[in-house]
């Protein structure tokens, strides 16, 4: 009955492959370092002042902010598919995105400033609001059906889509600034922003991680949870809620950033990772690794011009994801 | 000494003013094997619902070991308590294993890792039900039977006091279903109570030690098998009668659910008078009713004669649209010696049959009892200028009973 040690070295293989990626995609760029001058991160006094400046300032922060995007977005995904028990689930769909967006466009468009971060803060408040009506919408009684929050969530979604048409329309010369914040990107952000979405990370992934039994015992159905002793509804509330403040942090700084979230748990679904306990940790590593990977490209494939980093996501991992789907049509 | 599980007075509602369950009160002793019997929306479910605490009675509690199981916190009561449901689920690839091993969860603090002894739980959940060979297998690559084994064995994990099953054996072939029931019996024997809801009466009264009979929300029965289960109770749990015979080589018997009354002769043989479709109501009634009907004499491809046919009932034919000839009538007279009644349907009367209505004199003089629905009787229903109105009368006066419809009908023939 000893379980077998087969599939154990993979966990480590994806952590080994964060780390790599990370050091990857810190060489790449303007300066022409290669993978192993990177290293030179573990010995920064040795470095040049504006290698320093590179590296540190400009280069570290993105790095590790697509990574952190990446992987919250994707874990968000895999939590909110697994409480739900349906795989077209996005991260997106409590309507975070769309209340982000839209926090984001009233921002621009209006004018105000009270700081760098007046951008990033006012899409956050706007996508908790969001999440807090479309929860209040969808409360019935004492519970929460999973159908009706799906629905609050689209329609909510849509009626936040529509205004921020409304302001793009109306935007003029802001056209521009509105349309770059709603694809998404990691352009010009600095350590202030991961210092934002840090906090979100400290105490939200930990939480969501440690529910992976939780979400297995959500594959038998709601009514076999709830005989196994867990609150169903308690825990429905508190992973919806900890997966929004992850989620908004995560667009509020970086935009919406479409397929990471959707896609990611998906295929390592597909690879087999069913089991929450390992699904959730490795959607967060690969995760940040395919959103790291992919601003990598964006930043770099027609510089000194950038992709969005959306853009890039979608067309290489959408063709991934069909041929996936093509080779294990029975694995869904 | 208080009994292990006792539901006291247990009602329940999903809205207000609609009750799914009434008044419910029965215990159970450690190592019962309870089988729920009732029809669809009986409250079977909601019942095992209510023992497992995933709804909560509006009226009167349930108690385990003499402790209402509202006050248990909610991990406790799932080391007590186990449910299997339903619903299979299809689209897990987790190893079975695995599936086993979430039957922990009650036992297991957020950050513990699974120990020897819950190893040994598993292992021991998966050996009586025989599913350790396929404990590294996918669970939605196994077959129907070996999943709901799975299913069990989940249970089992918990290592529950009391295991509740809705419909364990409904999607399984018969080898699978006796699987499954000598597994549960098992594990009566080890101490388990085990409180099942079952689709077909037999898997009760073959392995269950009491039955509860839930009709409408009410529980109409509970106790011993040999003493809840009979004739009379299935009939009256399901509206259909049953057929008591003995097993071939088991001292419990076996219940047969029967219909149409081939099979029931003993409520009796009506020799029916009809024609043009009056007969049609009449012989449904008679044919749900459980007796034995014969008709005569009808004309060929009259609806009347399509109806008994279809309904199997021996008939008297005279060829389409000719009146009634002598040897119909020798033929039907033989044929309606053996029945216990007459009935005349609300017909119509022509000159093609009122011969029928000699018939029916003829039986009534050898004692027959002869009912005549009231319609018959209507002038407006003799084409034969009197005719048939004066051979009615003599019917009547001879002790021909009138009856206005249908049920009034059954009335008089209990």
């Amino acid at each position: 009955m000893r379980r077998g040690k087969r599939r154990n070295f993979l966990p480590g293989i994806f952590v080994c492959a964060c780390g790599m990626s990370i050091l990857f995609a810190q060489g790449v760029g303007q300066g022409g370092y290669h993978f192993w001058d990177s290293l030179a991160l573990f010995r920064a006094f040795s470095l040049a002042p504006s290698e320093r400046t590179i590296l540190f300032a400009i280069r570290l922060p993105r790095v590790l902010l697509s990574f952190l995007v990446g992987g919250g977005l994707s874990l968000g995904g895999a939590v909110l598919q697994g409480v739900f028990q349906n795989p077209l689930v996005d991260p997106y769909i409590l309507g975070v995105s769309s209340g982000a967006a839209f926090g984001a466009v009233v921002a621009i468009l209006s004018g105000i400033y009270f700081g760098l971060f007046t951008v990033p803060l006012c899409a956050f408040l706007s996508a908790l609001g969001t999440v807090f009506f479309v929860f209040r919408l969808a409360r019935v009684g004492r519970k929460m059906p999973l159908e009706v929050l799906l629905l609050a969530g689209l329609a909510v979604g849509f009626f936040f889509s529509a205004l921020i048409s409304l302001g793009m329309f109306l935007s003029g010369e802001n056209l521009h600034q509105v349309v770059f914040w709603t694809m998404g990107g990691f352009w010009g952000r600095s350590w202030g922003n991961v210092g934002m979405v840090l906090p979100f990370f400290a105490v939200g992934v930990p939480v969501l991680l440690s529910f992976g039994r939780e979400l297995n015992a959500f594959l038998l159905g709601e009514k076999v949870a709830e005989s196994l002793g867990i609150d169903v509804e308690r825990t429905k509330r508190l992973l919806l809620s900890v997966v929004a403040l992850l989620v908004a942090s995560c667009v509020a700084t970086s935009g919406v950033i479409g397929f990471v979230g959707l896609v990611v748990p998906h295929v390592l679904r597909l690879l087999g990772f069913q089991d929450h306990r390992k699904l959730l940790p490795l959607s967060l590593c690969v995760g940040g690794v395919v959103l790291l990977l992919a601003d990598t490209l964006a930043r770099s494939i027609i510089h000194p011009a950038e992709l969005p980093v959306g853009v890039v996501t979608s067309l290489l991992g959408a063709p991934f994801f069909v041929y996936l789907l093509r080779q294990r049509k029975k694995g869904l | 000494m208080r009994p292990y599980l006792e539901v006291s007075e247990v009602s329940f509602a999903y809205r207000d003013g609609e009750e799914v369950l009434s008044n419910i009160s029965f215990t159970l002793e450690r190592g019962d094997f309870v089988g729920v019997l009732g029809p669809n929306g009986s409250g079977k479910t909601t019942l095992l619902h209510l023992m497992a605490r995933l709804l909560v009675p509006r009226k009167g509690a349930i108690f385990l070991e003499g402790r209402d199981i509202q006050t248990f916190p909610r991990s406790a009561l799932a080391r007590k308590i186990a449910v299997v449901f339903q619903e299979i689920p299809g689209n897990i690839n987790l190893p079975c294993l695995d599936v086993v091993m979430m039957g922990r969860i009650p036992y297991l603090s957020r950050f513990q890792k699974e120990t020897k002894v819950d190893e040994e739980a598993v292992h021991w959940a998966m050996e009586v039900t025989a599913t350790l060979p396929f404990a590294e297998e996918p669970f939605s690559e196994l077959s129907g039977g070996e999943r709901q084994r799975v299913l069990i064995a989940r249970a089992l994990a918990q290592k529950p006091e009391l295991l509740l099953l809705d419909e364990p054996t409904s999607h399984l072939d018969v080898a699978h279903e006796l699987e499954i029931l000598e597994i549960l019996k098992n594990l009566t024997a080890m101490g388990i109570t085990v409180c099942a809801i079952f689709h077909d009466v037999n898997c009760v009264a073959q392995f269950c030690g009491k039955a509860l009979l839930l009709k409408a929300g009410y529980l109409l029965r509970f106790g011993q098998v040999t003493e809840v289960l009979s004739e009379e109770s299935l009939e009256e749990l399901f509206g259909v009668p049953f057929a008591e015979v003995a097993h071939p080589f088991a001292m419990r018997s076996l219940f047969v659910p029967l219909q149409g009354p081939r099979a029931r002769p003993q409520r009796g043989w009506v020799h029916l008078i009809c024609g043009g479709g009056s007969g049609v109501p009449v012989m449904r009634l008679l044919y749900e009713a459980g007796f034995t009907v014969s008709v005569g004499v009808v004309n060929q491809f009259d609806s009347d004669a399509e109806m008994a046919r279809y309904l199997g009932f021996q008939t008297v034919l005279e060829k389409p649209f000719s009146p009634v000839g002598e040897e119909a009538m020798r033929e039907t007279l033989a044929l309606a010696r053996s029945a216990d009644y007459v009935v005349i349907a609300p017909t119509f009367w022509g000159w093609g049959n009122v011969r029928n209505l000699d018939l029916a004199l003829a039986l009534q003089k050898e004692g027959k009892r002869v009912f005549v629905f009231s319609d018959a009787l209507r002038e407006d229903h003799d084409y034969t200028g009197g005719e048939a109105q004066k051979k009615l009368r003599i019917l009547l006066e001879d002790g021909g009973l009138v009856v206005d419809h249908a049920r009034a009908l059954l009335r008089h023939m209990v």
